[in-house]
């Protein structure tokens, strides 16, 4: 993985003694609420219902076993004993102490972590395929590419004070894992016909009040221009992207206003001026190839593949087949550690789970530990004739719900428990949908389902995009639950539609068991849930759950 | 009154925006683009007239032809959060070669002037609660830099080269 040289290391200690400062301002009544609240946005730190929230950045999701000890450690000393994984493959902590947070970062900086720009109007966390390096589908290794991007947006003079947040991913394989076409910028590696490296660009994507699938404005951008493109993209943003309302400041709005061809040909002009004035911009092969050489695979034993499942109980071989994804290499698996335990919130870890998650990734891993954008943990190196051992010790952590792909395994933000701007828990709902589908046989006949939940309209938990999404919203002071059918965040992502009116809090799991009965019911041999939608529409659905005359 | 700072000193400065209390008398007017345009077609001094970028001028390409004579250019802030300023601080420095005084006015933060000297800026016309000396100190908040940025006022180290 990356590791810090002498000017990342300083930067990063600059910015400790920054907030330190600026939070002793604060604290010291020099600096007014209004002012700080920016300041410790960009830092990562809300106030939220009950305490100070911290969002911790996990660069594109890739985490050392000392780094996730060291967040073990801040679960312990300043929080409870818990942290929570975001969407974005990031880690928050929803009880520290504001006095606290210096020394958190400064615990975080001595482990080359920070929490820079995981919030506020600015350049957010860089997200890459969970599966990165080791998919047999790959093109390119994303993550080379995601710490260029951290490096180039982080404190960056010009855009950082943008319209909105603004967030990027970038995925390696055509299998899109990283739900990169509902960001603001999705880039997707390619080849082109020489075989050189690039990227197809997608711009305006996202999710929220105005869910937006990405528009492709460049079909391949040779990689030594990356820099220099995405600078004239924010640029283009920045000066034209709307300031006047707080929900129509993403980038989406603007390529929509503008029409995505007149937005192409404003960058593209743009971008042919900042490749002449800063050529220092442009990426050499050498600073190519040395940023690639951090993310080397360890080195692997020559293995043969063998039936891991042979002669073992029914339910090693559920957690082998839900649980564990093809290794490119021969021999290994990569393991999904579930986060999804049933009566637990979706994404919550332990401090415990997390040192023995490290220890495990050090015993029969390689030593790293991957999160995935839909709030689990992957282990991306495990010998297949590790997979038993590897299945026992996550069971032992209660990490190995067989779940991974199924109904059970749900993207869910904090809700109305922990967030301020939620209308609705979420936590609840999942621990409902959790218990009303216990039945793993039932779950497992039913195949992929994704089930993504929000709290409220920002659509932290991307529910326009869940094959099945939960919408909480507020009427008069009651939490309700809108369902929409058919979205998608893989590869050609989709919106799901809303099927009718809101549904009370103690029928969610109920209507989404009658949903589930029209599906078992209409589906053809061997479709999936997603494509009986999409074939027969939300219609028999929306009859189901509210009678013929709804 | 306004707290001008110009390189990392606390300032003094004749001159004026156009409209302020006093301006009358000022010998150095800033003066809205449009206006500026027309002032110095009128002829009215080049060295005593100065014009005012507003965040929403993201187009330059009217100021271009002056810019060689011109001693000023105030870019104003008319929120902390609005960055559209620090895009119009980097094009005249690095794509129109401007040369001159760049003066940060409006609702600027002593915290936002490191960002502020790494677009080009270098001079700073801070809000009347703030402290002239934590503000300069700002300018040394950070030693290392991953981007190239403009001005002299500050000189992070950098990976590679300048």
């Amino acid at each position: 993985m990356y590791r810090y040289d002498d000017i990342d290391a300083t930067l990063v200690a600059e910015r400790v003694a920054q907030f330190r400062d600026q939070t002793r301002r604060f604290l010291e009544g020099t600096l007014s609420e209004d002012e700080y609240r920016p300041l410790r946005l960009r830092n990562g730190l809300y106030i939220q219902k009950h305490a100070p929230m911290l969002r911790i950045a996990v660069p594109y999701g890739l985490l050392s076993t000392r780094q996730l000890r060291m967040l073990a450690h801040i679960a312990r000393k300043y929080d409870r004993n818990y942290g929570h994984f975001t969407t974005r493959q990031n880690m928050q902590f929803n009880w520290p102490e504001l006095k606290n947070v210096p020394d958190i970062l400064a615990d975080l900086a001595s482990v080359e972590m920070h929490a820079i720009q995981t919030s506020g109007n600015c350049i957010r966390n860089t997200t890459a395929d969970h599966f990165a390096g080791i998919a047999p589908d790959e093109i390119d290794d994303p993550r080379a590419y995601c710490e260029i991007i951290r490096q180039w947006s982080t404190l960056h003079p010009e855009f950082s004070y943008l319209p909105r947040k603004f967030k990027i991913a970038v995925t390696g394989s055509p299998a899109d894992r990283a739900a990169s076409e509902v960001h603001d910028i999705g880039l997707h590696l390619k080849r082109d016909a020489d075989g050189h490296v690039g990227f197809e660009v997608l711009v305006g994507g996202g999710l929220g009040r105005t869910p937006i699938i990405g528009k492709s404005i460049r079909e391949f951008l040779p990689r030594e221009h990356l820099l220099s493109y995405l600078e004239a993209i924010l640029r283009i943003y920045n000066q034209e992207g709307r300031r006047d309302n707080i929900y129509k400041a993403r980038i989406k709005i603007l390529v929509k206003a503008k029409g995505v061809e007149a937005f192409r040909a404003a960058v593209e002009a743009e971008w042919a001026l900042i490749r002449e004035a800063e050529p220092d911009l442009k990426l050499s092969d050498a600073e190519v190839e040395r940023m690639r050489a951090f993310f080397k695979p360890p080195p692997y034993e020559t293995l043969r593949d063998i039936d891991a499942t042979q002669g073992q109980s029914a339910e090693f071989k559920a957690w082998y087949r839900y649980n564990t994804r093809a290794h490119k290499v021969p021999g290994y698996r990569a393991v999904v550690v579930s986060l999804k335990a049933h009566g637990e919130a979706p994404g919550d870890i332990t401090a415990d789970q997390m040192d023995a998650v490290a220890d495990l990734a050090d015993r029969i891993s390689s030593g790293e530990v991957r999160t995935t954008h839909d709030q689990n943990l992957v282990l991306g190196e495990v010998r297949q004739i590790d997979l038993l051992e590897t299945w026992q010790a996550l069971q032992a952590l209660n990490l190995a719900t067989p779940n991974i792909g199924t109904l059970t395994d749900m993207i869910c933000c904090p809700g109305l428990d922990f967030c301020s701007l939620a209308n609705a828990g979420s936590i609840g709902i999942a621990k409902q949908i959790q218990a009303r589908f216990s039945d793993f046989d039932y779950l497992y006949d039913l195949g992929r389902v994704e089930i993504k939940m929000s709290g409220c309209m920002n659509a932290c938990g991307h529910h326009h995009v869940g094959h099945i999404g939960i919408l909480g919203v507020d009427k008069h002071g009651l939490e309700w639950y809108q369902i929409t059918l058919g979205g998608s965040a893989s590869t050609n992502s989709a919106l799901g539609e809303v099927i009718g009116p809101s549904v009370g809090k103690e029928v969610v799991a109920e209507t989404i068991a009658k949903i589930l009965d029209v599906y078992v019911e209409r589906r053809e041999e061997g479709e999936e849930f997603l494509d009986t939608v999409r074939r027969i529409g939300v219609e028999p659905f929306a009859e189901k759950v509210y009678g013929k005359a709804h | 009154m306004a707290k001008l700072i110009k390189g990392r000193a606390h300032a003094l400065s004749p001159w004026m925006l156009a409209g302020a209390e006093g301006a009358e008398s000022a010998t150095h007017l800033i003066l809205p683009l449009a206006d500026y345009i027309k002032a110095i077609e009128a002829g009215e001094p080049a060295d005593h007239r100065a014009p005012l970028l507003k965040a929403e001028d993201h187009d330059l390409s009217a100021l271009v032809p002056y810019l060689a004579k011109v001693p000023l250019v105030a870019v104003n802030f008319t929120s902390t959060g609005d960055g559209r300023g620090f895009t119009q601080a980097r094009l005249l420095r690095e794509r129109y070669g401007y040369q001159g005084e760049l003066r940060a006015v409006g609702k600027i933060r002593a915290d936002q002037m490191f960002f502020l000297a790494r677009c080009g800026f270098d001079a700073f016309e801070l809000l009347d609660d703030e402290d002239v000396a934590t503000a300069v100190a700002q300018l040394d908040r950070f030693s290392v830099a991953y981007q190239q940025g403009s001005g002299t006022l500050t000189h992070p180290r950098r990976r590679y080269g300048g």
